[in-house]
């Protein structure tokens, strides 16, 4: 920032009186709000308020003259100024058409063509509203019924549908703010944020899920209850499976687009005891055929 | 972002007495609800700029309502006047 007191038009040996007095005759010309057309009054009126908050203060004004501190990082913060929302196309209470009614009372093209933007602007749609809703893995999947609670302390009930991806936009027609006249009320925009799951991941329609098996399930094949989405399902695990053999569980994914389901993938891990067992100890050491097994035989490393 | 009374206040930098009059004057019209009133950044905007005018600039209760009244009535020609410069 330049020096204030060049911003500001006042000699450094300038008294509160004086620099306040310089500082309202500018602000009075730069004000964005007395100014809505210009659009470079913001960035003048951000350094002349800036410069006038150092200088009014008497404090920081004698650091600066001692040069302990610089004119930098005064500018003030974040200012919304009023111009930016007056001229919004929604009606709002401040609205005053006085200015031009006489005009619109006419017959000319002139007064047809304001007349037609204010009955344009009477029955406006109402403003789309924007929330997020974060819900689980398995209410994506399944769909589910949730109530979103509004900044104004109202409610919006909205219906997950089955199969849900992150990110999706769920459109509440009429749900928005309301609009002008017969404009309607604008929509409700929900942005649906999955939540990661621990157990299932998901890639299209599919669903993908590591199971922990035991040994002996591993060897001796069974049927063991594997989770889904939606409940519990029995699945066969064949003789001498692995970790790593991935069994597919036929439509038991996300709903498809269009019908039917995905599938679900179940990709088996062998996990041994927590504890070391004896008995398995003394079976694997006289297990002869086990020990000439090396399955790192293939691999070229 | 939309704010009750208490909330504008603390935002806005000014005190109840002072917000009493503002609405008074209908220098601000916040929705009314069920809830109190509430704020929109419009709002919050516009008290800023009272708050400019009467601190900053030294404009009495008078002048303000003066200004205001211009003010508005400007938004409202340049709202026309885009409108125009639409449909034309």
């Amino acid at each position: 920032m330049t020096n204030p007191y060049e911003v500001i038009g006042v000699a450094p040996t300038a008294s509160s009186a004086d620099i306040q007095k310089a500082y309202r005759q500018l602000a009075k010309k730069l004000h964005p709000d007395l100014n809505p057309g210009d659009k470079a009054a913001e960035e003048k009126f951000k350094e002349l308020a800036g410069a006038y908050d150092l200088l009014s203060d008497v404090e920081k004004r004698k650091r600066f003259d001692n040069g302990e501190i610089d004119a930098t990082g005064v500018e003030r913060p974040q200012h919304h100024f009023y111009r930016d929302f007056a001229t919004s196309d929604h009606a709002h209470p401040y609205t005053d058409n006085s200015g031009f009614a006489d005009f619109m009372d006419t017959d000319d093209a002139l007064a047809e063509l304001l007349r037609r933007g204010e009955r344009a602007r009477a029955n406006r749609r109402g403003q789309d509203l924007h929330y997020h809703l974060p819900i689980s893995f398995v209410e994506s999947v399944k769909g589910a019924n949730k109530r979103l609670t509004l900044p104004d302390g109202g409610t919006l009930d909205v219906t997950i549908p089955p199969g849900l991806v992150d990110g999706q936009i769920l459109r509440l027609r009429g749900k928005g703010a309301p609009g002008a006249g017969t404009g309607g009320h604008g929509d409700a925009l929900i942005e649906v944020e999955v939540l990661p799951d621990r157990r299932f991941s998901r890639e299209g329609d599919d669903i993908s899920l590591e199971l922990p098996i035991s040994l002996s399930e591993a060897v001796l094949g069974g049927r063991i209850r594997v989770p889904t989405p939606t409940g519990y399902v029995t699945m066969a695990v064949p003789k001498g499976s692995n970790t790593g053999t991935t069994m597919r569980l036929k439509g038991k994914g996300a709903p498809r687009r269009g019908g039917g389901h995905g599938d679900q993938f179940v990709k088996l891990k062998v996990v041994l005891p927590k504890t070391p067992d004896p008995e398995l100890e003394a079976f694997v050491s006289n297990w002869e055929k086990g020990k000439a097994f090396n399955p790192r035989e293939d691999s070229t490393s | 972002m939309i704010m009750n009374k208490q909330e504008f206040l603390t935002h806005a930098g000014v005190q109840a007495q002072a917000l009493d009059l503002w609405l008074e004057q209908r220098w601000l019209i916040p929705d009314q609800t069920s809830a109190g009133m509430k704020f929109s950044d419009m709002d919050i905007a516009r008290a800023c700029l009272i708050r400019d005018l009467k601190t900053d600039f030294g404009v009495n209760d008078e002048g303000i309502d003066v200004i205001l009244h211009l003010v508005d009535q400007l938004h409202g020609l340049r709202r026309a006047l885009e409108q125009l410069h639409k449909n034309l």
